[in-house]
């Protein structure tokens, strides 16, 4: 007790402290010192040079006046204008439609992938992951080349059917179900891994809990298992659909140009038609519609619950 | 026992990982800066940007060797783009820049984007020219006839390709581009689409010089003619292999445009029945000609710290076994200026000659006028980008 | 000795049909019986706890009795119909989870509602159960909208219970629920788990590997060990009459020393060589091991004093355990016997002083150790 009693009398004659005063600088001092922040300062300027910057030009030069090659006139509408007068519409509609169309054949076609990755390989499932994502490692360029030596009339696949078979087949290239066949196989890696992440992020527990409320397969996938993986499923849908929105390659090799993509009417502007300004104008109009797209959903989704810091 | 999964696995490195990631940025960075530093010693090392051909080992190896020297090499499909990024800066990435003929005199020379080459080492080589070619030729030299822009080696006529097991060569130099954009020709052949190769093609079938001003009405013609070559086409390709292979197969039977490259390689691997043809009878301000025919220019570039080995390239380039080399690049097989030179004549057979039809090279180039700038390009364009969108 | 509540005494003499039964069930993982041949009867409307130590096979029983898992062998009987085969999901009952397993995304009110969902019940009808059985589990109307994630784990616990209860399932079984929380929330809720049990009337089947919980809420207690029922009764009779030295060592601290059997039925010390009575009698046995509770042990003020077993011993160190004190009582060089007494008889002398201990012989119990041969023979 008397122990007790004189700790109290030393905590009464001990005088009030004051919190130090932080300066601004101090504070300063201490965030550059912060490993975090050092850490990040490559990153940050790569960032700033490889994406700002180029993303800054462009911008710029979509104010330009047309066919020019100088940031520094007087900045004009014209080459919004000239877009909106002509039927730039229809690159645009048909971009958003394959694009809409290849995200909703991934989501099919992943999601019981992903599933399977997750819950019934289990530690194989990386084997899986690894074979998956073996052909991100080759140009998609030569890949497409080799689906279109595969599909070409006498190619593999007619080839093939008409020695043994004798079943002529035409071209299956140069359609618009050909340019979504290349879009589905080419960024099928893209809706698979954050599926995947999407996937493991339900808690097995969760789904048998349903289960013993009683709940279908069919209401536990309703009800627990998309909400759940909603968050990777809705980052892998976004990142393939503004991917596939931007997309060229395909349309020009499987697609025969059979339906022209919004990222080929830009090249064009860039290249043969020598006008940057309009190139640049188009392509801010899919940033946009990209940088909308991605704001409405993340505000549905947090970011923070996706990579689990809730 | 808590199942790892991707997740799990990257929350517990995470730190590992950031580490990395700042050693790989620092990496990155001082790369950059190496690179930079590396700069003033080019003795070793030269670039060049160039259409398909000259970007093939069999060419740039012995130079390789030889010289010690590290050479890049990016292959173009377009002169527009290519001239739009020497324009953007890339004068500094590059030494050896290959465009068809008029650019080089027109925009790159006058922009300064291209460096005269010594009179003095180069004329005496023009010595092996085909008699067409003779010094001073007008498209390797400036405006003012003082300065030699670049060298010329490949060169051929462009007009339409066909299978003629299907249409014979001649009904097609008889009754021209109207054959191709005939109702009954509709989906049977493909579009090369090197842009600015249609559009001077479909000005031409429109009976006017796509080489001046256009008027209105002309302009008009023009957008009925490729709206209706657009919709018609099977497929538009800027892949001349693509439009080769679907010639053999018989999936098309023609292309517009189509130059003697396209199918050369084809044909020396068995198909002579594909062809290169320009028709009979072009516009009257064209003085007749229906096809255009096209040089290739090689330049030295602008570039501040130019590789010594730029020049040596294009010397290399003159070389009878290299004149072979280019001239039977891998994929595509064309003609060569100097084979007015007996020695490079002797490094052909007649197999290879037959493959980029030597027999009627002469008699097409006389149907061809120049590749030349075309001024209302801008308005020519766009009515092909439209047509190419709204495809039906 | 034996004194039985009203609750145990009715559950225990109920003559029924039992609402599940278990006839000589297994579950295999391999070579491996998790579960060895169970009996079982557990009767409507009672509190029925499994308690064993991790690895004793409860989890997997209560597996095999929700539907999660299927037995090897044996038959589970629900109200006499066979539902081994029947799926979780097509069964009347329901488990609340260790970790609770509330669905994240959904409010406090949806994760009531869940079961009540999934059959079509009509959302107004479905608020009104929610807000009933809220308001019974005592938690206010205004976290209807509130999501899971905000709540407190006492809270957590509570939507949890409600949301089986929406389920109105036959048989309730929890998986430890409370394990995670802290101390006073457990006692608090453990009782409030009992109140809920009384007010609903249904059958409660609880695993936990604490006695003590099961002791405070059961109507009967199965204590499991390798995969197996070693006893089962009501929390007196455990805790008066534990089988073995295995349930008298789970039902927490007790001395336990090693014998052997010496002249005339007496018990010798296998450590020290002090000789004990024996409370049973002159049985057979090699080896034994003697189990006295430590609130059973008591000072004597004299060393004089009579007493069934007598031993003196130094004040090793000391516990306050807040109403309760225990002492560390060193017998010899090697023997420890703890004692506890109520903070009131605390003893008034320090730590390295000399003491008599003593015990009743009727309160010490006496198990023998299965000898190498024996234990061969009992398989």
């Amino acid at each position: 007790m008397n122990k007790l009693s004189r700790s109290a009398d030393w905590i009464d004659q001990a005088e009030p402290r004051k919190p130090r005063k932080v300066s601004r600088l101090d504070r300063l001092r201490d965030a550059v010192r912060n490993p975090g922040f050092v850490a990040a300062v490559p990153i940050s300027l790569l960032f700033i040079a490889g994406f700002l910057a180029p993303l800054t030009v462009v911008v710029l030069f979509a104010f330009m006046p047309p066919e020019t090659f100088s940031l520094l006139q007087v900045p004009t509408l014209d080459n919004f204008r000239s877009i909106f007068a002509g039927t730039y519409y229809l690159s645009f509609v048909s971009s958003l439609e394959l694009a809409t169309c290849t995200v909703v054949i991934l989501l099919v076609v992943c999601y019981p992938l992903a599933v399977a990755m997750v819950r019934i390989f289990g530690n194989k499932g990386s084997i899986l992951a690894i074979v998956l994502a073996a052909p991100l490692f080759v140009a998609d360029n030569l890949r497409l080349m080799g689906w279109m030596l595969f599909l070409v009339k006498g190619g593999v696949v007619s080839g093939t059917l008409q020695t043994y078979f004798g079943i002529e087949l035409d071209s299956m290239l140069y359609t618009f179900s050909a340019t979504l066949f290349g879009l589905v196989y080419i960024y099928l890696p893209f809706m698979l891994f954050p599926m995947v992440l999407g996937v493991s992020m339900v808690p097995p527990k969760l789904r048998e809990a349903a289960f013993d409320l009683g709940a279908t397969n069919a209401q536990v996938l309703r009800e627990i298992d998309i909400p759940l993986a909603m968050p990777g499923i809705i980052i892998g849908a976004l990142i393939c659909f503004i991917l596939v929105a931007g997309a060229i390659t395909e349309a020009k090799v499987l697609g025969g140009t059979a339906v022209v993509m919004i990222a080929q009417d830009i090249q064009k502007e860039f290249t043969f038609a020598q006008n940057w300004p309009k190139g640049s104008a188009l392509s801010v109009l899919l940033i946009a519609m990209g940088g909308a797209l991605s704001w409405a959903l993340f505000k549905r989704v947090d970011l923070d619950t996706i990579f689990g810091r809730k | 026992m808590k199942r790892k999964n991707l997740l799990q696995s990257f929350n517990q490195s995470r730190r590992e990982f950031l580490r990395t990631t700042a050693m790989l940025s620092a990496g990155v960075a001082a790369s950059g800066l190496l690179s930079s530093a590396a700069y003033a010693a080019r003795e070793k090392e030269m670039n060049i940007y160039c259409w398909e051909g000259y970007n093939s080992d069999k060419v740039l190896d012995p130079f390789r060797r030889e010289f010690d020297c590290e050479v890049k090499a990016q292959g173009l499909i377009s002169d527009p783009e290519a001239v739009n990024q020497l324009r953007a800066g890339d004068t500094k990435v590059w030494d050896i820049i290959n465009l068809n003929n008029a650019w080089g005199r027109k925009q790159l020379y006058p922009e300064g984007l291209i460096k005269p080459l010594d009179k003095a080492k180069f004329e005496p080589l023009w010595d092996m020219m085909i008699p067409e070619f003779k010094w001073p030729y007008k498209w390797a030299m400036s405006d003012d006839g003082e300065n030699l822009l670049g060298m010329i080696q490949r060169y051929g006529p462009s007009g339409v390709l066909v299978n003629t097991d299907k249409v014979s060569a001649a009904t097609l130099e008889d009754e021209g581009y109207d054959l191709f954009l005939a109702d009954d020709f509709k989906g049977r052949y493909a579009v090369l689409m090197y842009d600015d190769w249609v559009v001077m093609h479909v000005a031409i079938a429109a009976g006017f010089s796509p080489f001046r001003a256009v008027t209105d009405e002309e302009l008009a013609k023009y957008e009925v003619l490729m709206r209706k070559l657009i919709n018609n086409a099977a497929f538009l390709s800027d892949d001349m292999n693509a439009i080769a292979l679907g010639m053999i197969n018989g999936s098309i039977d023609g292309s517009f445009p189509g130059s003697v490259y396209t199918v050369s390689a084809a044909r020396l691997d068995g198909n002579p029945n594909l062809r290169c043809v320009v028709p009979n009878k072009g516009p009257e301000e064209l003085g007749g000609r229906a096809g255009v025919r096209w040089m290739e220019l090689t330049s030295l570039v602008n570039n501040p710290q130019l590789s010594p080995r730029g020049e040596d390239f294009l010397q290399y380039c003159y070389r009878p076994e290299t004149c072979k080399n280019v001239s039977f690049a891998e994929g595509t097989y064309n003609p060569v200026g100097q084979m007015g030179d007996p020695r490079v004549m002797a490094l052909f057979s007649a197999e290879e000659l037959d493959a980029f039809q030597y027999d009627t090279l002469e008699a097409d180039m006389n149907k061809c006028t120049d590749f030349d700038i075309i001024p209302d390009y801008t308005r020519l364009h766009d009515i092909f980008s439209a047509a190419v969108r709204e495809k039906a | 000795m034996i004194v039985e509540t009203a609750a145990a005494t009715e559950s225990a003499a109920r003559t029924g049909d039992p609402i599940l039964r278990l006839k000589a069930v297994d579950k295999f993982f391999g070579d491996f019986a998790a579960v060895d041949r169970v009996s079982l009867d557990i009767h409507e409307g009672e509190f029925f706890t499994i308690v064993g130590p991790s690895g004793s096979g409860k989890t997997t029983m209560v597996r095999m009795l929700v539907g999660m898992d299927k037995p090897t062998n044996g038959d589970i009987l629900l109200r006499g119909e066979r539902i081994n085969d029947v799926p979780a999901n097509r069964r009347p009952t329901c488990m609340v989870f260790q970790s609770l397993a509330l669905f994240p995304h959904r409010t406090v009110g949806q994760n009531i509602e869940f079961p009540l969902k999934i059959r079509g019940v009509a959302p107004a009808e479905r608020k009104a159960r929610a807000l009933e059985l809220m308001a019974q589990l005592r938690l206010p109307d205004s976290y209807y909208g509130k999501g899971v994630l905000q709540c407190s784990g006492g809270e957590r616990q509570r939507v949890a219970l409600a949301r089986a209860l929406a389920f109105d399932p036959d048989i309730l079984f929890f998986d430890e629920p409370l394990s995670a929380l802290d101390y006073k929330l457990r006692k608090l809720l453990e009782k409030e788990l009992k109140d809920i049990h009384r007010e609903t009337g249904k059958t409660f089947v609880y695993i936990t590997h604490s006695l003590e919980e099961a002791m405070v809420m059961s109507d009967r207690i199965g204590v499991m060990n390798k995969g197996r029922f070693v006893q089962i009764g009501t929390p007196n009779q455990i805790y008066a009459n534990p089988v073995n030295r295995f349930v008298s060592e789970f039902m927490g601290e007790v001395n336990v020393v090693d014998v052997e059997r010496g002249a005339a039925g007496s018990l010798v010390d296998r450590l020290t060589g002090a000789a004990y009575q024996s409370p049973a009698g002159d049985s057979e046995f090699r080896e034994a091991a003697l189990v006295v509770r430590p609130e059973d042990i008591r000072f004597l003020d004299h060393p004089d004093d009579a007493a069934d077993n007598k031993l003196t011993g130094t004040i090793y160190n000391d516990y306050l355990l807040g109403s309760r004190v225990q002492y560390q009582v060193r017998v010899g060089s090697s023997q420890i016997f703890l004692v506890e007494k109520l903070r009131e008889q605390q003893l008034d002398v320090a730590r390295g002083a000399t003491v008599t201990i003593a015990w009743d012989t009727r309160q010490s119990m006496l198990f023998a150790t299965p000898s190498f041969t024996q234990s061969m023979v009992a398989r």
